[in-house]
């Protein structure tokens, strides 16, 4: 494949630049805040796309890896007293291992029942932290506030968070995108379409799916690991939290699942529609009900999502939009 | 013609001296000039989420608060500026999640001057993160973690008696009017306030000689405590401590009498003393439950005199009239949280003349004085500065009066009681 003759890939990337540099330009810490909630959700959600868009596997409980990258990256800098990108890189291959034992014998499941155990595993690495006393058990951990000083203090710690989430979001698309275009994407979305007759044509399902999970835990860990390091406290309940994943399934459903694109869409619209009914004062109130609404009425008439409506509607957007 | 020269200097020497006279004369008091100013005080409510009972109490007690100063014309400043206080604030969702989100935007977009804090010691230390880089001074209402202000924040106030001494109380009580006890069970709430609160009493408890015979946790949402319960009947202790926010607490009990477990002393954190808690009946009855503050409380202004201790503010049954007038519920030690976090901040103000956060900082420094809610004063050591050292926990419990109604009584400590405690049958 020849980098340079990928117009989708180099135009989603500048896109999500160009966006991603408004906050380091203006300085503007409020929208430093919003764009690294979309970023974050833009992680989770191409990573789900992976494992579900391109293998047709629905894993619920994707946001223990989240968790896991969070946890892991925090003890080592509180303990080890470790720099954040090196923390962060560890909670990514930490979480890629564990997806990978788990991988092996969960992915052997289908349909219901690998969505089942994936919310299982959540629950389990839930519990299991929170009974874990190294990462400060069911009270998680804490940065003492000194622990920024090192970073130049909180302020510049912020945004050298932020700038490490932009950094995994260009990652996560262009790892999203090589995947599609590649062999290896090609395989997975024969086992998504059908498994047995992936197999048939000399597809190791096992091998594929494996790397494919254990690829989609790679980023959201980093994203866990990012995220916590700024919020600069960890609990059990908010870092395995089952409803981030149910929302970022819903980000991928939302934009159009299989696509490069559509996370990214998803995304952006849910956080930013998420954002804006929170802070509206008209609809603070009953946000979650307007947002559910809203949800609902996608799901129900654009099947497809945002980007795959698209597609379906014009024959030289399905040539443009991956 | 020599007569003439003396007239004129005596009348030269009249009109100096009433020159200078009127030069002397105390200048006639002028009036400052009075400058209205709005002041933006932000914060995140948990409006939904598994906290929004306790949050929403806070939020009334706040809102109470700017209602009594809109009436009073305002916070009064001594160079005659009069400040309005106005509120700003999101749903964060009962979550840390969006936290630091929604205080830089309350910092940056709405320009918010103070800050309170979220509910829960979890988000309050993620606000914290936020508010001390921008050198915001944040008041705490609803964190009572000793861990989060142990950091050495500079602009963070607490305003609630740190988690290590709520139940610690409760186990005195027990050695008072039960001395034959000799076992406690802890069960707590597998978070971080619950989990603080726990590990205080543990030691506290040894220390007082009791044997803990069950020291265990749940996770936050459990809803069926029976594996719990089972536990606490095979170890028969005399009292059981713990519980952790409201919805856990008020299910925890309502098992325990469902089970007939049938410990003395039953002291839960958060639930008790909201008013809603006696919605589960009979199962509330004889439940003790440590409150920061309660109606009965007797703090008054001849008290504070007697103590030597600077008075503010309303007194207790002004505060509790006022908000049930507004709310037509009981008000419950969330609501007053609430309402003296933002009193202390105008207390602060008024002392500092100024909204300029160093002089406000000063003022909160040096602040010791007696509200309706107790003591107020802030450690100025370098690592728990900020943290709360004088106010106390009391002690309350729902017993049945007369006509068989459940009525809150205070039973701890002796010199606040309403009521004699009452073991729970």
């Amino acid at each position: 494949m020849n980098l340079w003759k990928q117009p989708f890939l180099w135009a989603t990337l500048l896109v999500i630049l160009v966006f991603a540099l408004i906050p380091i330009v203006t300085g503007s810490a409020a929208l430093r805040e919003d764009w690294l909630l979309i970023l974050l959700y833009l992680v989770l959600a191409s990573s789900i796309n992976i494992i579900m868009g391109y293998t047709g596997y629905v894993s619920f409980g994707h946001i223990v890896y989240f968790g896991i990258g969070g946890y892991v990256a925090f003890f080592l800098i509180q303990q080890a007293g470790m720099h954040l990108v090196f923390a962060t890189l560890i909670g990514g291959l930490v979480a890629v291992l564990i997806a990978v034992l788990i991988g092996m014998p969960v992915l052997r499941l289908r349909g219901a029942y690998f969505a089942l155990a994936t919310i299982g595993i959540n629950e389990a690495m839930r519990n299991f932290v929170a009974n874990f006393e190294p990462f400060g058990g069911s009270v998680g951990m804490f940065f003492n506030y000194e622990v920024y000083t090192a970073y130049g203090g909180a302020k510049d710690a912020l945004w050298l968070a932020y700038y490490g989430m932009v950094v995994v979001a260009l990652a996560v698309v262009a790892t999203s995108f090589f995947v599609k275009k590649s062999k290896f994407g090609l395989g997975l979305m024969a086992i998504r379409e059908d498994q047995d007759v992936a197999q048939v044509l000399g597809i190791d399902p096992a091998r594929h799916k494996v790397t494919a999970y254990a690829i989609s835990a790679f980023f959201p860990a980093l994203a866990g690991a990012l995220f916590f390091f700024k919020n600069g406290v960890i609990e059990p309940g908010p870092a395995f939290l089952l409803h981030r994943s149910i929302e970022g399934l819903v980000m991928v459903m939302l934009g159009g699942y299989g696509t490069v694109l559509g996370p990214i869409v998803g995304a952006f619209v849910y956080e930013r529609l998420r954002s804006f009914l929170i802070t509206n004062p008209t609809f603070s109130s009953f946000h979650l009900f307007i947002a559910g609404l809203l949800l609902l009425l996608i799901v129900l008439f654009v099947t497809a999502g945002v980007v795959g409506w698209l597609r379906q509607k014009s024959p030289t957007l399905r040539r443009v939009l991956e | 013609m020599s007569n003439k020269i003396p007239r004129l200097l005596w009348l030269a020497a009249l009109f100096v001296l009433a020159v200078v006279v009127v030069a002397c004369a105390p200048a006639e008091p002028t009036k400052a000039p009075t400058v209205a100013k709005k002041i933006v005080i932000g914060f995140t409510a948990s409006q939904t989420g598994k906290l929004n009972v306790e949050s929403k109490k806070q939020i009334q007690g706040l809102e109470l608060w700017k209602d009594h100063v809109v009436k009073a014309g305002g916070i009064k400043l001594k160079d005659g500026t009069v400040l309005t206080p106005e509120f700003k604030f999101y749903d964060d969702e009962s979550s840390t999640d969006r936290v630091q989100a929604l205080y830089t935007k309350l910092i940056n977009d709405d320009k918010v001057d103070f800050l309170i804090s979220p509910y829960s010691s979890g988000s309050a230390k993620a606000a914290a993160v936020v508010s001390e880089q921008y050198g915001k001074i944040m008041i705490t209402a609803g964190a009572a973690d000793d861990a989060t202000m142990e950091q050495g924040f500079k602009n963070t106030y607490q305003t609630y008696t740190p988690a290590s001494r709520y139940l610690t109380g409760a186990i005195d009580l027990l050695a008072k009017f039960d001395p034959a006890a000799k076992k406690i069970a802890i069960v707590h709430e597998k978070d971080s306030f619950s989990t603080s609160v726990a590990k205080a009493a543990d030691p506290y408890a040894k220390s007082k000689g009791y044997n803990v015979v069950l020291l265990e946790g749940y996770d936050s949402g459990t809803t069926d405590f029976a594996p719990f319960i089972n536990k606490i009947i095979a170890a028969a202790p005399d009292a059981i401590i713990g519980g952790g926010h409201f919805a856990d607490g008020t299910t925890f009990a309502k098992q325990l009498y469902e089970k007939k477990v049938t410990a003395k002393v039953v002291a839960l954190l958060v639930a008790p003393p909201e008013p809603k808690f006696t919605e589960i009946g009979d199962a509330a009855q004889n439940i003790v439950g440590p409150s920061q503050w309660e109606p009965l409380a007797t703090f008054s202004e001849d008290a504070a005199k007697k103590a030597g201790f600077a008075w503010y503010g309303l007194s207790a049954a002004d505060f509790t009239k006022d908000y049930k007038a507004k709310y037509n519920e009981e008000p419950s030690y969330h609501s007053a949280g609430g309402y003296v976090a933002a009193l202390i901040l105008q207390k602060a103000i008024e002392d500092a003349g100024s909204t300029k956060p160093d002089q406000v900082r000063a003022a909160l420094d040096k602040m010791d004085l007696l509200t309706f809610y107790g003591r107020v004063k802030f450690s100025t050591e370098a690592k728990t500065h900020g943290k709360q050292v004088a106010h106390d926990m009391v002690y309350m419990q729902w017993q049945k009066d007369a006509s068989g109604k459940l009525v809150k009584q205070m039973v701890w400590p002796l010199e606040a009681k309403t009521a004699d405690w009452q073991p729970r049958k």
